[in-house]
């Protein structure tokens, strides 16, 4: 117990998206195309996030959604 | 399905020292650097039906897509961390063209000269401390003496006075509870900026995104001297040992790219 630090490998998905996303360096202006709404893109990762386990027990079931777009 | 190939250019971070070819390659993406005036942009080619404007947004409803490029942004930048001082730019900081990139060296470069200049030699890191509540609070209601008097005043009580008597003394825990926490990451919060050169703190998580069962109580980050890292080392194992039996459990993780400490506008270090 006289080091509690941990290596960057080991962090999970959460405290990455928690600095790539949220954090570092924001131009604005024309020249940037796209840095997205970053609050709202964090937003709908945090529904994703929460989501992920939902997505994974649906994995395999049919896609109830199917069909909506007759070919 | 997308016909245009155009390519974009994205931007991962902004350093002072052209980092090593090789090091670059063992990351699998084929990055390249962009010069002007002392400065290197280190970016990519990337395509533009993946990071349009309009082709990113719905990218980043699949979680999987995310996942990897977000991993793959953080390390490249991790790698070029290694070798140099490295001033990480957001994720899908993309770029029309690489003219643009060298304007953009070019019009900021006092500034991101400067800002690379206060990173030299430190490193980020990250410290979430969770509770776990129930905990603190069987640790209150057994040791604190205001508590254990309304306690025992409810055991003493008729059925409605009691009632009342409990309602009353689960407020005072509540109250209680949420000044144990302040004081407890407060006092670690200040402990550790004293080991640092810079400190902050982020918003707090729920727990939806966080998926523990405790709950977050300070979310904050640290630019520590890579000299003094053994001392703030030290006084995060204090403060560990000091809370555990409190219900406090802290999470630290590094070392990162200064994300949290790079702001070109100024405006960081405000809480919240």
């Amino acid at each position: 117990m006289d080091n509690v630090m941990l290596k960057s490998k080991d962090v999970t998905l959460l405290e990455i998206l928690d600095r790539v996303l949220e954090k570092g360096v924001v131009i604005s202006g024309d020249i940037v195309i796209s840095v997205a709404d970053v609050d709202l893109v964090y937003v709908g990762l945090k529904v994703l996030l929460s989501s992920v386990e939902t997505m994974e027990r649906l994995r395999g079931a049919p896609f109830a959604g199917a069909g909506e777009e007759p070919t | 399905m997308e016909t245009s190939a155009k390519d974009l250019i994205y931007l991962y971070c902004i350093t002072k020292a052209k980092p090593h070819y090789a090091d670059l390659q063992k990351t699998g993406i084929k990055v390249y650097p962009i010069y002007s005036q002392g400065i290197y942009a280190i970016v990519s080619k990337v395509s533009e039906s993946k990071f349009s404007e309009d082709n990113l947004k719905k990218k980043l409803t699949d979680m999987s897509w995310v996942e990897k490029n977000v991993r793959q942004h953080e390390d490249l930048v991790e790698a070029i961390m290694e070798e140099t001082t490295v001033l990480p730019f957001k994720f899908a900081s993309v770029f029309r063209t690489e003219k643009n990139v060298e304007k953009l060296l070019k019009e900021h470069n006092a500034e991101f000269k400067k800002i690379i200049a206060d990173l030299e030699n430190t490193d980020e890191w990250g410290l979430k401390i969770y509770c776990n509540s129930e905990q603190l609070k069987a640790l209150l209601e057994e040791k604190n003496e205001l508590i254990r008097e309304k306690t025992q005043e409810i055991t003493s009580s008729g059925k409605g006075k009691a009632y009342f008597l409990k309602k009353k003394r689960d407020e005072l825990i509540r109250n209680m509870l949420n000044e144990k926490i302040s004081e407890y990451t407060q006092n670690s919060f200040e402990k550790l900026k004293k080991m640092s050169s810079r400190a902050k703190i982020n918003k707090i998580l729920p727990k939806e995104v966080t998926e523990k069962k405790e709950d977050m109580v300070l979310n904050s980050a640290f630019l520590v001297n890579k000299k003094l890292i053994i001392g703030f080392n030290h006084a995060l194992v204090n403060l560990k040992t000091k809370y555990f039996d409190k219900g406090l459990s802290f999470d630290c993780s590094g070392p990162w790219p200064p994300y949290n400490f790079c702001s070109i506008r100024g405006n960081e270090e405000k809480h919240g």
